[in-house]
């Protein structure tokens, strides 16, 4: 079994019209065993930013706090907000900098960007070869569903309610055929002017 | 005659101190494909991809996975082609002489249970298949029969297996078992419901899984018999 | 025919000039020996009824058993050599339990009855399959079940030779019980009316007096499948004669 694996995880990044979404599962496991239903993968970067961490806990959890520090690094060095493929940019290199000896997450980020407002989401190999998306971002234990669900339920440009249906729906269905992700999970929808954040009840099984 | 016994030797011809390395044969490819068998009050749809490939190369862009066994019921298959090769010739052998011996056609399920059997008598060599059967049970309701390469089976509604299995059949529970839907009258699939769907998910499995693409078989059961139908798909 | 009898009784697999195989005609004779055993298919099931011949007062009539379930739709009754019939039975029940776990449906009356003739042809052959003998069995065999045709109702001679029947008497009372049969059978039975009418003719071919110990009887049904009759069930039908 891939060390990828060992937690269980499953995020998705999502586009609509001047909206994005970003949704994760709330397992934390130790290969079959459950251990909690309430972990974070979603990490809050700025206003309108949002990078979900999939992979091995512990790496999530270094990860998210030394991408953190380097974020508010480059707030003070520039004193303006992270733009979103500027967080890109930064995580891509944080984890290249592990080239050899990795670090096991692979990220995707949500964002608006805050001039713009124009969505942004991109994802990243655990060595930060990233890539810039224009409909879905998916990562995780269970990759091929999710593909399958974001395949065939994303339109363009979708109205914040319709984009928080499509990817909970596409979450839900993809982790109840992944016996190493679900158990709950969390939406992030991002808008110009408001974020709104609902957690999903799911199948415990 | 070393290959003859299953194993060939890669060794280095000009050192004699030997960093020999042996690399073992297999008898099992992977050809890829995709199927899927949905199961309606009184039709069954089975469908398949008909590329077959093996790596990085297609061998062919026109095989159909699907084979029909009698007007009731047709059986899909992905895996090792080989395999699917033998183990479909024995399966018609099998169907023609249980015609002899009984004077009258297999049921669906008599298929099915049979088809156990035969790949859990092979449980120590398996044949390295994926198999749905779809068909009309004794009942003429619709039918659909999923198993596990060594014979572990059971009747379903709807299932999709082979190398895009995992991305058809979440949108299956989502759509046709109503899964994660809350506040929606189950009403029966119908056929059209049934076809656009299956269409659907195929046309999703050919954007991100390599070996299945090309075009799609799609078989619909129903008491006047088996209908075959085409339907292109994307061909890189 | 005894009279005929020549160098072609040696062997049983070989047929005499005028083109019989002796060995199996002297086996047919055997069944006629027998005790009487009756089948009668109706619409709503099969009735079995055979005759014990119990010789002693000192026999233990249950242990003489000549009706026996091959399968839960199925039974079977016999008459000619019992022992004989313990090879064929198990065949049958053998064959009958392979066709459901590879079919997972139950075999039909006519498939059983097949398998069981191959047995009853296989014999004189020295590498033949496990269970033939060197000499035909001296056995008739009355095969009466359920399957999706409805009830069904078969004959097996020690030739291998099987026919279906509406009803059918075989053993040393044959011969009036056919005839028997014959001037009571009628389509519209039912199967109350053909138990009665069972245990009447054996009554009339029987040396001893008819009671419950010396007869047994059985019905398959598609509600109940195969069901053996117990003592007061028999002393129930045994009033009304």
């Amino acid at each position: 079994m891939s060390i990828m694996q060992y937690n269980g995880s499953a995020i998705i990044a999502m586009t609509g019209k001047d909206c994005v979404a970003i949704a994760s599962d709330k397992r934390f496991g130790i290969q079959l065993q459950t251990v909690a239903m309430d972990f974070q993968k979603i990490f809050e970067i700025g206003p309108h930013l949002f990078i979900g961490l999939s992979g091995l806990a512990t790496d999530v959890q270094t990860v998210a706090q030394r991408i953190q520090f380097r974020k508010n690094l480059y707030e003070l060095r520039e004193n303006r907000k992270v733009k979103p493929d500027t967080l890109m940019s930064m995580v891509s290199n944080l984890l290249y900098e592990r080239r050899f000896g990795p670090y096991f997450v692979e990220p995707v980020i949500a964002g608006l960007n805050e001039k713009t407002g124009k969505p942004f989401i991109a994802s990243a190999d655990l060595i930060g070869c990233s890539v810039i998306l224009e409909d879905f971002a998916v990562a995780g234990t269970c990759t091929e569903q999710m593909y399958g669900m974001c395949e065939s339920l994303w339109v363009p440009d979708m109205s914040p309610d319709a984009l928080f249906e499509c990817i909970s729906q596409a979450l839900m269905n993809a982790v109840d055929r992944d016996c190493v992700s679900g158990w709950g999970g969390v939406v992030h929808v991002i808008e110009k002017d408001k974020v709104t954040t609902r957690h999903l009840k799911a199948r415990m099984d | 005659m070393e290959a003859a016994f299953g194993t060939r030797n890669f060794s280095n011809l000009n050192s004699s101190d030997s960093a020999i390395s042996h690399q073992r044969w297999s008898p099992y490819a992977f050809n890829g494909g995709t199927i899927l068998a949905v199961a309606g009050e009184d039709f069954a749809v089975i469908a398949a991809d008909t590329r077959l490939s093996e790596g990085f190369a297609i061998h062919t862009r026109d095989y159909p996975k699907t084979y029909q066994l009698t007007d009731k019921t047709v059986l899909a298959c992905a895996g090792f082609h080989g395999d699917v090769l033998t183990m479909t010739k024995v399966m018609d052998w099998r169907l023609k002489m249980y015609e002899h011996d009984h004077h009258k056609k297999m049921s669906s399920s008599a298929i099915a249970a049979m088809l156990s059997t035969m790949l859990y008598y092979k449980r120590f060599f398996p044949y390295y298949v994926y198999n749905i059967i779809g068909g009309l049970d004794e009942n003429g309701k619709g039918c659909v029969y999923s198993y596990d390469p060594v014979g572990s089976y059971e009747r379903e509604v709807f299932r999709a297996a082979g190398s895009a299995g995992a991305i058809l059949q979440p949108l299956l529970d989502n759509q046709i078992g109503f899964k994660n839907q809350t506040g929606v009258t189950h009403v029966p699939l119908s056929l059209n419901k049934a076809l656009e769907l299956v269409k659907d998910v195929f046309i999703s499995a050919a954007e991100r899984d390599i070996y299945t693409g090309d075009s799609l078989i799609i078989n619909v059961v129903t008491k006047d018999g088996v209908k075959v139908d085409r339907f292109p798909l994307r061909r890189d | 025919m005894f009279l005929t009898r020549s160098e072609y009784d040696r062997g049983v697999n070989t047929f005499s000039p005028e083109g019989r195989l002796f060995q199996v005609e002297y086996a047919i004779e055997a069944i006629k020996l027998g005790s009487t055993a009756i089948g009668i298919q109706t619409a709503e099931g099969v009735v079995l009824a055979v005759e014990k011949r119990v010789t002693s007062p000192l026999i233990e009539a249950n242990s003489i058993e000549k009706i026996m379930e091959v399968d839960t739709h199925i039974g079977c009754a016999m008459s000619g050599l019992i022992a004989d019939s313990r090879t064929m039975i198990d065949r049958a029940r053998l064959e009958a339990q392979n066709h459901w776990f590879t079919y997972n449906e139950r075999m039909s009356v006519e498939s059983v009855t097949q398998a069981v003739s191959n047995l009853a042809l296989a014999f004189g052959d020295d590498d033949a399959d496990p269970g033939a003998m060197s000499r035909p069995f001296g056995v008739a065999l009355l095969f009466a079940g359920v399957d999706e045709k409805g009830p069904q109702l078969f004959h097996m001679d020690p030739s291998g030779t099987f026919i279906q029947y509406d009803a059918k008497a075989i053993g040393s009372g044959s011969e009036g019980a056919q005839q028997a049969l014959q001037d009571v059978y009628h389509k519209s039975m039912t199967l109350k009316e053909a138990c009665k009418q069972a245990l009447t003719i054996l009554k009339q071919v029987m040396e001893e007096k008819l009671n419950e110990t010396n007869v047994e009887m059985a019905v398959v049904t598609p509600e109940k499948m195969f069901q053996m009759f117990s003592k007061d069930e028999l002393q129930d039908v045994i009033k009304e004669l």
